[in-house]
């Protein structure tokens, strides 16, 4: 069978490792149907990922894509931008390679607000190593390296990118995947930092130790939990606890890019060099 | 090609010559060799490396980036390299360390780039103003797995110059990452620098061109066909063992045969890297196998030496690794001892009695006290070694 994003597919690279039930295919459809309608050029389009099951994603991709090391995708992606400032730049990360080892460059990159789309996949466990906790595991979820029950608080993924000055800010789930395709086309059309958490399930590593059990009930869990932005602007924390809140949930379109900040520093420099040379 | 050095020089003085720091020699170095990216992050004693580069760079249009840590350093120079760009980052011994599981990715990609560590004494804080070399052997397997090096050391401020141009030169034409080693005496250390002085560079193992094609070379042809964003249409680059396609391979054959090749292209091309000068060749039962400052040590203890009537032999090594065996087994064939001064408890000399212990005795002098090894210490080693033998 044959679809019309084949075309950002390499085939012969299928099928691909994800267990059956997992998200990650769902998040990376939602993504090759946004890369269709904003039709994005393969030779000018990179996209990297990190370590992680999510971060395989670009190696079924047929654009230029780079498999990173563990957490670091941002920074490869940092240096590709600031090289190739025509290029569309899109990283594709986990909760545990983006939110955890990569902490760090994701907070940078959101602060140097540099025109990069960042789209962490969010299944709250580490699935390719076998099912241990992550920093977006919830309290008392159990996992292999919490066996007793998640003692550590998670993150608000959202709330930290937008803090740190992300300039654009999306939450969607695989469930909703026609809204987590629009959040991602406007994100990468969006100029500056761009980050969209992709709220997904891992059946085989998460489920098997928490309800609710099985991708089916997975999803439905996600859609549930979801509440728009909008919705929850007239909501209590109280009503908001345990929820999900989706869509556009932050956009500033006045703040400067990082790039073409430095690019109109190095304009100023030149002119006075070459003023004096 | 015009000399960024020279055009500096005519800018800011009218002289020939300018007192220049061994740091910054590395960056204008880098600079003429086409270097048009560098990212880094502020570290003791390599930081006037970084404060050049953020005062050239945007003259010439290129890319400099203060990152939030030596790892974001490191990868955000990877992500320049596969779009093409020369790329650079500069450090000392902790932020080396946190580099080496990107060396090992750029090793694997085959992805350019130079790495200057200008290297204080370790382990850990350790001193971060007084010179070492303990970072020999983080230079040659810092990073995990079976893997090549292409280690570089300088002695002073044109070599800082000189080597970082060379340190180029090799990252692109092997598409492998080349460090640069120098202790922290010669990278802030000022000399007289001009371009008379660093353009020549007559070495035993050859003379150095570095006018022709230099930043831009043809590759060694053990060298996959790079896969270089937005130019080679969309290729695919991973850290994971993969084949010419770029995409991973788990097949036996396919994976040793890749990695074999990652050893190859800079084992078979020694004569080409390995840079070593020979002084007083041939004149001495003693040779002094020296690199960086201790090199220098060792050229005034040969003058000292000669005047106290004990010829002494210098082979001063400016690139150390891969191994420059051909010319350590010549030279332990004729003396009956190899000295080595060095900033650390014998890392080289370790790797010099692998190769030479069957002809000559190797003697390891390593020292840690953040001092300098003096010529006047070592030509007391050399007549104590001199004399035991006559004693014999």
């Amino acid at each position: 069978m044959t679809s019309a994003l084949d075309r950002f597919l390499h085939t012969d690279r299928l099928p691909h490792i994800w267990c059956a039930g997992c998200g990650a295919g769902m998040v990376t459809g939602a993504f090759l149907r946004a890369a269709a309608k904003l039709d994005l050029h393969k030779d000018t389009t990179a996209i990297i990922g990190g370590i992680g099951c999510s971060s395989r994603a670009a190696g079924y991709l047929d654009f230029g894509t780079v498999h990173a090391i563990h957490g670091r995708a941002l920074a490869f992606a940092t240096g590709i931008k600031m090289a190739r400032p025509d290029f569309t730049v899109i990283v594709f990360t986990g909760d545990g390679d983006g939110a955890a080892i990569g902490g760090n460059h994701l907070i940078h990159a959101c602060r140097r607000n540099i025109d990069i789309t960042c789209i962490l996949f969010n299944n709250s466990i580490y699935g390719m190593t076998g099912g241990q906790a992550s920093p977006m595991s919830q309290e008392d979820d159990v996992s292999v390296t919490a066996p007793y029950g998640q003692a550590e608080r998670s993150f608000d993924l959202c709330r930290l990118t937008e803090a740190a000055g992300a300039t654009y800010v999306a939450r969607g789930t695989a469930y909703a995947g026609r809204e987590l395709e629009r959040l991602i086309r406007d994100g990468v059309r969006h100029k500056g930092f761009s980050f969209i958490e992709a709220v997904s399930q891992c059946p085989t590593e998460y489920g098997k130790r928490n309800p609710p059990k099985g991708a089916i009930a997975m999803l439905e869990d996600q859609r549930d939990r979801s509440v728009s932005a909008k919705e929850a602007a007239g909501m209590t924390p109280e009503e908001l606890e345990g929820k999900l809140i989706t869509g556009l949930i932050y956009k500033d379109e006045s703040a400067p890019e990082f790039q073409e900040s430095y690019q109109r520093m190095v304009e100023r420099v030149q002119q006075d060099f070459d003023g004096t040379s | 090609m015009e000399l960024w050095y020279t055009h500096l020089l005519r800018e800011k003085l009218d002289q020939d010559s300018l007192l220049v720091q061994g740091n910054r020699a590395s960056a204008l170095g880098a600079l003429d060799a086409g270097v048009r990216f560098f990212a880094g992050y502020p570290i003791t004693p390599s930081s006037e490396i970084m404060e050049t580069m953020a005062r050239e760079l945007p003259k010439v249009g290129g890319v400099f980036l203060q990152m939030e840590d030596e790892i974001a350093s490191i990868c955000a120079c990877i992500g320049g390299s596969l779009t093409g760009e020369i790329s650079m980052t500069a450090t000392s011994g902790p932020g080396f360390s946190l580099m080496q599981e990107a060396i090992g990715y750029a090793i694997m990609a085959e992805a350019p780039l130079v790495i200057v560590n200008v290297m204080r004494v370790g382990p850990s804080t350790g001193r971060p103003t007084a010179p070492s070399q303990g970072d020999v052997m983080q230079a040659r397997w810092g990073t995990h797995g079976d893997h090549p090096a292409i280690v570089l050391a300088a002695s002073n401020v044109v070599d800082m110059y000189r080597l970082t141009m060379a340190a180029v030169r090799f990252a692109q034409r092997f598409r492998t990452p080349v460090t640069l080693l120098a202790d922290e005496v010669v990278g802030h250390m000022r000399e007289s620098f001009s371009a008379e002085k660093a353009g020549r560079y007559r070495l035993s193992s050859g003379d150095f061109d570095f006018t022709e094609n230099y930043s831009r070379p043809d590759l060694v042809r053990e060298v996959h066909p790079p896969h270089q964003l937005g130019a080679f249409r969309h290729p695919h680059v991973t850290g994971l063992v993969h084949d010419e396609t770029g995409f991973p391979t788990n097949d036996p054959q396919k994976s040793a045969e890749f990695l074999r090749e990652l050893h190859d292209k800079v084992a078979h091309h020694r004569d080409e890297l390995c840079l070593y000068d020979v002084k007083n060749e041939g004149r001495g039962r003693v040779c002094i196998v020296a690199y960086g400052s201790c090199a220098r040590s060792a050229r005034a203890a040969m003058d000292l030496a000669q005047h106290e009537g004990i010829p002494v032999e210098v082979l001063h090594l400016y690139t150390l690794f891969p191994l420059p065996v051909e010319i350590l087994q010549r030279v332990a064939r004729r003396v009956e001892f190899m000295l080595i001064p060095e900033l650390n408890l014998g890392q080289y000399a370790r790797e010099v009695r692998k190769m030479a212990e069957q002809w000559t005795t190797v003697i390891s002098m390593g020292k840690i006290d953040g001092t300098l090894i003096t010529p006047r210490e070592l030509v007391d080693r050399v007549s104590d070694l001199v004399g035991k033998y006559e004693n014999v």
